[in-house]
Order: structure tokens, then C-alpha cells, then sequence
């Protein structure tokens, strides 16, 4: 590099020395012609010099034709830039700092949309990967599960999958491994599923037909999650023949899937499943397909839709389904994918408005720089060159804000990882890789030509005899220039409306979701989630044994006010599909069209544990046995939709149109069991105690604080059986994790309106006090005049308010037009909440008054005499 | 203020020198592109200096081309660096080393090439004038 450079410094060397002598041998060889025809030396050369033009511009010109000239005035312009930049440390810094932070800020959630919404899935050929899904032509949507007969079916008659499996199971089963009772997460799939996936085992082996059981018998092999069989038996090859056992199942482990690969979710066990053959009204499966090579997704879509409609003639159970696709990625992200571009806009106008003010301190610092640039000009610069050194200065600037930036994106992202949502797909993937670092010059580059340009044209636009002409120290303003940056500045304060806006909507909503009237009680209870895995009838009624002797031990234990159990954990935790209802005396109506409940499974005390109000009837009792008459409580939604006008009490009802008739005997209050934002669903709770559910989650409300409680209760627990493991989840966990996405998404663009705010006040700030300074002489001249202090501040403050009265107005019309693209984020409020809007124009108010005053006040204190004088 | 040895006038001089192209009387500008190839030309008889060239141009002209330096240089080195022109320093007709560019093999193939289509576009700027008569 160094032999480069020097060769390079020498050609150029010896390159600059031949164009003086050949330039000079012109004007000598002039000046003897000159000579011999007559005129005397020194008129001579003056004619010559005359003739030949600007001798330092004739040099420059021929220089500029040079090739590797762009890369000489590049390392000058480099080098000048970075003079000229540490000559304004100050500047330098902050707008540095500010430009990082934009930039950093950007990185980070860019490379959250990166890697959740851009990169394809970290499967081989990921993009051919499909969700295939039930679609219900009667009510127009998609829903993942699948019967095993459909899927049979899609199978069988379709060429354009490569293939083709089903997945199921569930999250928190009680395994033994070893002689250690814990959780797992458990999957039952079909042969296929590891090849629709394209993954090899990084040891034994994966599942063959073979190993699929038949005849209702269990499975006897797995293959488990390369981290869990790495944390359990030290190494994949080590778990290889070693047992699971697994509801009481003992599973051989054979294989041990690839490093990375958990679908879905974090699963750490699979073992093969066969696939039902006999019901189309059970939706059991999730599906997923591999496309063949070559075949798009339009054209498998309406091959499928045909099979689909096919059935739906054949079947009447599928008279109103048909199969529907959709890329595993949007299936996966879809969610959260409205949250994440939101964030991205978010924080791209925060960077806008950094932009913005940086271009506002530059038009300033340009006006300061007249003189500088004029004699540049004067010396024989051109036009494009001055540009060009400006707008290097810029890139020089930025790349060092870019670096910064990047930085600051590495450290953030492992905060918003921390801060994010645990369940957000693919968190753990989020890293800045080749795509964020080509955004992050697409970015830096696109905000300094944004940032650099205006001030870049404005400067080499400079009427040099002018600048040269005036004298003194305050440099040049026109009056466009001004026009320009107040322009600059209410862009600014228009964004941060924007995003306050924005930010109000979603705190006001953020709010309604944690005031939200629940219906029934987070305070003081403490959830305890637990498994006890059965395999026979006995076992069965010994667990519902162990749980009412378990419940009753607890109530007698200091501290406990009320316990309980209840099948599924609420918020989300634990959701079921909602099941059909029929109701005796009623006629069944067909599938699809039938009324659905979610199904619950709790003991007796559960209303009064969590304090759910009972309407009418009774809440269920010990009495409530396998050997005495099934019994029922239903939710007042669904006493309303299915009993309109008649008592609900008495009737009977099932949710399986072979199964015994179950009396209604309570109807209780509404509860948001799922979540604040979620409507309330019609819920039919089953008596646990008479053999409905599974294993028990106990809630416990106590008058002491709940964690406390969990020690005894575990201690209680593993005295009764010590193969039952347990979890504890304070109901205000519970309620707080179903509030992670508003909370998150919430703290963000609060934070980011936070920023854009801060900058449109600095913006503001800056060009008033720009303004003032510009104006010392006239304001001298008004208070000499007479004006008084008032007169003074009424000006600046006058011409402030202007700026961001515009700026609000611009802004708030934008945001009604943004708030409309919020509305599927918000709960219990309006996008045109009155509320949210006042609030951002406060904020900004606040902020704009002291951005405002501070420069008036300094205009006030101007001293005649002393702003006369100077000069 | 650093630059307050430059006098007023001084500066202003530069900058009149520096942003008007100050150019000599000439009879017509040359259009860039006719330019180099009338120095192509020039070289193809043979090879000369700047000012040589310079010359010979106002010489064969009967002083109607003028060349201003500030555009001869540039078109030579470009030339040069096009490597249409290749140069050398010679002793010259004075006796002082002077740069002489001369023509390369590709120089002549683009002379070839720029004479044909300049009298292509010259009979046909003719017809169209002499239709007009």
C-alpha cells in the first residue's frame, strides 16, 4: 500500500512538473515571436500573458483531464473535509452524536424487520415452504388446523407439492428424563415433516414409515432438539438410544435433529404420529408442504383450491372448506409484521427530522463559511467542485456518524431483544449481517445527499463578488437561504407531530388495555402450572384424586384465602380452537355453521378464587363426581346468544354430537380469559372432577404476597407426588405477557416521538436563534428607536410561532391520514381520539415554547449600544 | 482575517481571470469534439509541440481558428490519455526540450473515422442548403 502510494505521489509528481514545462515552453516560445516582430521584452510578455489566458486555469483545466485526477482531489477533498470538520469540533459532535443516534436507532430495528420479515426462513429452501390451511367459505377465513382426512386427501391428489406433513402437540408437557420430572415441548408428526423442512440429523437418524405405530398403539421412538440433547446428555450422539418417557410412554430417542432446528416454536421432542383416517369434523392437524421445484405459488394455490372444492362436493362435512396456502414466512410473521414496518416508519422519521436539522446547522455554518468558500471559488475552483468539497465534507461526516451508528445498533439490538416480546419469531436470529450493512450504506448515503445537497447547491450558488465585497465577520445570509431553512424546520416539527400522535394513540390504548374491566380478579393470585401425565382410567382417577386432595391441603395452609384449578392457563397461554355446541331439542345445523365455545375444565372455587360473579345457578361442588350426572356452567355470552330470553338453567348441552347430554346448572359473568383485547367468546366450563381436562393449573389467592407462596406450595406439591413438576406465574405476569406486543410497540414509538420531538425543539431553537443573531443590528436599531423589551420578544416569538403553527398544522393533517393505517393496533379508543391529538399538540407546545423563548430572551437582552457599536 | 493580504483589486482580478473564460478574440470557437480532430489532423502530418500546434492551426486557417491554451492542453492531455496521442520529450527546433505528441496506430484509425463521418455530415448539411436555393 505504501509502495502504491508512493509510486502514485511520484508519477503525479513528475506528471505536475512536465505540465509546467510544457505550459511554459508555450508562453516562452510566445514571447520570442512576440519579440522578433518587433515589440519591445516586457510588452511582449504581457501580450503573451494575455493571449495565453489564466495560466493557473490552463494547468487546473489539464489537470482535471487526468485519470486518476478524481482520486488525487478525492484524497484532498478527504483531507480537507476532515481539517475543516475538527475546526468545528462542536458541530462536528453534535451533529454527529445526533446523526448516530438516528442512524444507530434505524440499524437496530431494521435489522429486527430484517430478520424476521426479509431473510427467508433458516430452512433449505425456505421460500418453497407453504402453511396449508382450511379454508371456510362461509365465514371467508383461514384456519391452520386440518383434518386428518383432508389432509389424506390434499396428499394424495395433488402434483405439486414435493411434500407434504402434519404436525401437533403441545407446550409444557410433563416428561422424565432420567430420574428428573420436567417440561417439555412435545410434537407428534407425520414421516415427511423433517424432509418437507430439508433437514438431515446431526446424529442417528430421522423418522421412516416404519417407525409411525398402527393400530392405536403409542410411538416408541423420538428425535429431540440438538440444544436439549446437548444440555441432557452432554453431546447428540450421547442421547441416542437413551428414554424418554413421556405420558408415561417410554420413547427411544434415535435421532437428534439438526443444530438451529426446532419447529415449530422451540420444540424439543418429536416423535412420529399416524394420521386419522375417520373424522373430517376433526381439525387435529397443522399442515405444512414443500412446493417442487418450478412450481409458483399462484398455480399450486388454485390446484389446491380445486381439490379443495372437490371435497367440499363429496363430503357434506366439507361443504364450506376448501385448502387455502400461504408461505410458512407470512403464516409465521404475519402478525407482527403491521408492528414491525410501523417501528421502521417510526424511526425513519426520526432520522428525516435529524436530517432535517443537520441540513439546518449546515445552511448556517454555510452562511458562516462564505468567505472560505468565495476565495476557493476566487482561486479557480468551479462550481461542481465546491459542491463536491461540501458534499464530501458531508460523506466524511456521515461515514463517521455510520460507523458510530453501528455500534450503537450492535448494543441496541441486544436491548430490543431483551425488551421485545419473548415470543416475536425468529428473536434469536436478529443479528446485523451483509443486509443491514448494505442498509446502512443505502441509508447513510441517501440522509447525506438529503442532508448535503441543499446547503452543497446553495453554497456554490454564492455571488462571489458579493460575498468578497461585504466585510465583516456575520457572513452572508439571502433571503432564499432563510426561506429554506425555516421551510427545514417545519418539516420538522410536521414529522414529530406525526409521530406524537402516533405515540398518543398508542399510550391511550396502551392504557385502555390495562384499565380494561377484565372480569376477574389479577390481584394476588398466583398461577401454578402443572402436569401430571396419565396413560389408563386408574391413573386417570387418581389424578383427579391427587388434585382435590392437593386443592384441599392448600386452602388449609396460613396465607390462602381461596384455591382452585382450572385446565388452561389464561392470556394466551394456553388458547384452544373454539369447539361446536349443540344443544338438545335444537337441530344440529350444518358444520361451519354452528355456534362455538371455548371449552374450560376448572374444579369447584374457581369463580371465587379469581372473582368472577356467578348470574345465575350454581358454581360446581365436591358432589360433582364421575359417578354423579355431568353438569355445566355457561358464560353469559353464550346464555345470551344461545338462550335469548329464557333461562339457560336445566337445559342440556354438549359439545360432541355423540356424547351424553350435559345439564346447564350456572351461568357467571363475562371474562376477558384470553386478554384485554380480545371480545369475550361464549365459554362452557366442564367440572374438572368428573374427567374433563388434563392436568390442572392451580390458581391460589392468598392475602400475602404470591411469590412467597410459591415455596410452599411447591413444597406441598412434591410431597403429594414428586414426579408432578410445576411453574408459578403471578396473575400480573400472566396479564403483563399479554400485554407485551402494545407494550413494546407502545415504549418504542413513544421513545421515538420522544426523539423527533427533541430535535424539532432543537431545530426550532436553532434557526430563531440563528435569526436573532442575524438580526442583532436591526433589533439594536429598533430598541434605540424606542421599542421596548415586549416589542423585542413579540417579534422573535411571533416569527417562532409561525414556523410551528405551520408545522402543527401540516403535521396533524398527516397524522390523521397515519392514524388511519394505526386503527388495527388500537383497543378502546378511536383513531381520531381527541385526547391523543391534544396531547401532541402539548407536548409539542411545551417543547416549542422554551425553544422559542430562549432565543426571544436573548433578543431581548440585546444592547443597543453594545450590538451598535460592533462592527 | 487571514486573507487580508490579498488586495480587493487583486482578488477581483483572479476572479474575473478564473470564472470568464477569458479567451483572446478568436474568429469562431471551435466546438470540443472539432477540436480534437483537428489536432489529430495537425499530427498526422507530423509530430509537433503544444505551440507548434497551436500555430499551424492559425497558419493552415489563415488565422480564422484561434486556440485559446486553456482548451489545447486539456484536448492533448485527453487525447493523450485516450491513447490516441502518445508523447516524448525532444530536443526542439530552439534547442530547449519541448513535449512532442505524435499520432498512435489507434489515433489514426479515430482520425480515419472522424474525417469520414465529418464529410458524411457535411454533404449532407450541404444538400439540405443547396435544396433550400
Amino acid at each position: 500500500m505504501a509502495k502504491f502510494l508512493n509510486a502514485f505521489r511520484w508519477k503525479r509528481r513528475r506528471m505536475e512538473s512536465d505540465l509546467d514545462r510544457e505550459l511554459q515552453y508555450h508562453l516562452d516560445r510566445r514571447i520570442e515571436d512576440l519579440i522578433k516582430t518587433g515589440l519591445d521584452e516586457t510588452e511582449a510578455r504581457r501580450r503573451a500573458r494575455i493571449e495565453f489566458g489564466g495560466f493557473s486555469q490552463a494547468q487546473e483545466e489539464t489537470r482535471e483531464t487526468w485519470v486518476w485526477r478524481w482520486l488525487d482531489s478525492l484524497v484532498g477533498d478527504v483531507r480537507y473535509s476532515i481539517r475543516s470538520l475538527s475546526k468545528s469540533l462542536t458541530f462536528t459532535l453534535g451533529a454527529g452524536a445526533v446523526l448516530a443516534l438516528a442512524i444507530g436507532a434505524n440499524l437496530a430495528i431494521f435489522s429486527v424487520v430484517n430478520t424476521v420479515l426479509i431473510q427467508p426462513l433458516a430452512y433449505p429452501d425456505a421460500e418453497r415452504i407453504v402453511s396449508l390451511e382450511t379454508f371456510w367459505t362461509n365465514t371467508g377465513r383461514a384456519d391452520q388446523d386440518v383434518s386428518g382426512p383432508d389432509f389424506l386427501d390434499w396428499q394424495a391428489q395433488n402434483n405439486v407439492f414435493e411434500s407434504m406433513a402434519h404436525y401437533g402437540g403441545e407446550e409444557g408437557v410433563a416428561i422424565v428424563v432420567g430420574d428428573r420430572a420436567e417440561f417439555a415441548n412435545d410434537m407428534s408428526v407425520s414421516t415427511d415433516f423433517f424432509t418437507v423442512f430439508g433437514q438431515t440429523a446431526s446424529a442417528g437418524r430421522l423418522f421412516t414409515d416404519r417407525d409411525v405405530p398402527t393400530g392405536g398403539a403409542p410411538p416408541t421412538v423420538a428425535v429431540v432438539r440438538h440444544q436439549w440433547a446437548e444440555s441432557h446428555f452432554g453431546s447428540a450422539e450421547a442421547a441416542i438410544g437413551k428414554t424418554i418417557t413421556d405420558y408415561n410412554i417410554q420413547l427411544r430417542i434415535v435421532g437428534v435433529a439438526a443444530p438451529g432446528f426446532s419447529y415449530p416454536g422451540v420444540t424439543d421432542i418429536w416423535s412420529p404420529a399416524p394420521t386419522s383416517r375417520s373424522n373430517r369434523n376433526a381439525s387435529d392437524y397443522r399442515v405444512v408442504g414443500k412446493l417442487k421445484a418450478g412450481v409458483d405459488l399462484a398455480q399450486a394455490k388454485a390446484q389446491m383450491q380445486a381439490i379443495g372444492d372437490n371435497l367440499a362436493r363429496q363430503y357434506p362435512e366439507n361443504r364450506f372448506k376448501t385448502a387455502a396456502l400461504i408461505p410458512l414466512q407470512d403464516r409465521l410473521t404475519g402478525d407482527v409484521k403491521v408492528m414491525l414496518w410501523l417501528l421502521l416508519g417510526a424511526v425513519v422519521v426520526v432520522l428525516l427530522i435529524a436530517c432535517a436539522n443537520i441540513a439546518n446547522l449546515q445552511l448556517a455554518r454555510s452562511g458562516a463559511r462564505t468567505r472560505e468558500i468565495a476565495l476557493r471559488a476566487a482561486l479557480g475552483a468551479g462550481r461542481g467542485r465546491v459542491m463536491r468539497q461540501l458534499l464530501t465534507e458531508n460523506c466524511v461526516l456521515m461515514g463517521l456518524a455510520t460507523g458510530a451508528g453501528l455500534i450503537l445498533a450492535s448494543l441496541l439490538v441486544d436491548g430490543l431483544t431483551t425488551l421485545s416480546p419473548a415470543d416475536l419469531p425468529r428473536l434469536d436470529e436478529v443479528r446485523i449481517d451483509r443486509t443491514v450493512l448494505l442498509f446502512a450504506v443505502g441509508l447513510s448515503l441517501s440522509s447525506t445527499l438529503l442532508f448535503g445537497l441543499a446547503p452543497a447547491i446553495n453554497a456554490s450558488r454564492l455571488d462571489l463578488w458579493e460575498a468578497l465585497k461585504r466585510g465583516g465577520s456575520k457572513g452572508a445570509t439571502s433571503g432564499g437561504d432563510s426561506r429554506l431553512r425555516a421551510m427545514f424546520v417545519v418539516a420538522e416539527v410536521a414529522l414529530s407531530v406525526i409521530l406524537l400522535v402516533a405515540a398518543g394513540l398508542l399510550l391511550r390504548s396502551f392504557q385502555a388495555l390495562q384499565q380494561a374491566d377484565l372480569g376477574f380478579t389479577t390481584e394476588r393470585v398466583l398461577a401454578a402450572y402443572t402436569q401430571y401425565p396419565v396413560g389408563s382410567d386408574e391413573e386417570r382417577r387418581n389424578r383427579t384424586a391427587f388434585y382435590s386432595d392437593f386443592l384441599d391441603r392448600l386452602r388449609a395452609t396460613p396465607g390462602v384465602s381461596s384455591a382452585a384449578g382450572a385446565a388452561f392457563l389464561p392470556m394466551g397461554k394456553e388458547p384452544r380452537p373454539a369447539r361446536d355446541y349443540f344443544i338438545q331439542g335444537r337441530p344440529e345445523g350444518q358444520p361451519g355453521e354452528r355456534p362455538k365455545a371455548e371449552i374450560q375444565a376448572i374444579t369447584s372455587d374457581f369463580f371465587k378464587t379469581l372473582e368472577i360473579p356467578i348470574r345465575a345457578g350454581r358454581d360446581f361442588e365436591r358432589t360433582d363426581t364421575l359417578e354423579r350426572p355431568p353438569v355445566a356452567v355457561i358464560n353469559e355470552t353464550l346464555a345470551r346468544a344461545s338462550f335469548p330470553g329464557e333461562s339457560p338453567l336445566g337445559r342440556f348441552i354438549r359439545t360432541n354430537s355423540k356424547s351424553p347430554w350435559i345439564e346447564i346448572v350456572g351461568v357467571v359473568a363475562d371474562a376477558r380469559w384470553q386478554g384485554p383485547s380480545q371480545p369475550t367468546k361464549p365459554v362452557i366450563f366442564f367440572a374438572s372432577t368428573q374427567g374433563i381436562g388434563g392436568s390442572l393449573s392451580i390458581f391460589v389467592r392468598t392475602s400475602l404476597d404470591e411469590k412467597s407462596l410459591s415455596g410452599s406450595l411447591r413444597t406441598l406439591l412434591h410431597e403429594a407426588n414428586p414426579t408432578v413438576p410445576v411453574r408459578f406465574e403471578t396473575m400480573e405476569e400472566l396479564f403483563s405477557y399479554s400485554l407485551a406486543y402494545p407494550r413494546f410497540r407502545t415504549r418504542l414509538i413513544g421513545a421515538f416521538a420522544a426523539m423527533a420531538m427533541l430535535l424539532a425543539a432543537v431545530g426550532v431553537f436553532s434557526l430563531l436563534a440563528y435569526l436573532v443573531g442575524q438580526r442583532t443590528k436591526e433589533l439594536a436599531i429598533r430598541r434605540a428607536l424606542g421599542a421596548k423589551t415586549i416589542d423585542v420578544i413579540r417579534l422573535v416569538v411571533g416569527q417562532g410561532l409561525r414556523l410551528v403553527a405551520i408545522g402543527l398544522a401540516v403535521g396533524l393533517a398527516g397524522a390523521i391520514t397515519v392514524a388511519r393505517l394505526l386503527e388495527k393496533l388500537l383497543f378502546g379508543i378511536s383513531p381520531w381520539d381527541f385526547n391523543a391529538y391534544l396531547g401532541a399538540i402539548a407536548a409539542l407546545g411545551i417543547a416549542a415554547a422554551l425553544a422559542i423563548l430562549l432565543p426571544a430572551i436573548r433578543a431581548a437582552a440585546v444592547d443597543p449600544l453594545i450590538a451598535l457599536r460592533h462592527d | 482575517m487571514i486573507y487580508s493580504h490579498v488586495s480587493k483589486v487583486e482578488v477581483i482580478s483572479i476572479y474575473r481571470l478564473t470564472r470568464v473564460n477569458f479567451m483572446p478574440p478568436s474568429r469562431f470557437p471551435i466546438p470540443q469534439g472539432t477540436l480534437d480532430m483537428l489536432i489529430l489532423q495537425i499530427l498526422s502530418l507530423e509530430p509537433a509541440h503544444g505551440y507548434a500546434i497551436a500555430q499551424r492551426l492559425a497558419q493552415i486557417s489563415r488565422e480564422r481558428v484561434q486556440v485559446n491554451q486553456g482548451s489545447l492542453y486539456p484536448a492533448l492531455h485527453r487525447l493523450e490519455q485516450k491513447r490516441w496521442l502518445k508523447a516524448e520529450w525532444r530536443q526542439s527546433e530552439t534547442g530547449r526540450e519541448a513535449k512532442f505528441y505524435s499520432l498512435t496506430r489507434a489515433g489514426r484509425k479515430q482520425l480515419a473515422e472522424e474525417k469520414e463521418s465529418w464529410n458524411r455530415l457535411a454533404d449532407a448539411v450541404r444538400l439540405i442548403f443547396n435544396e433550400g436555393e
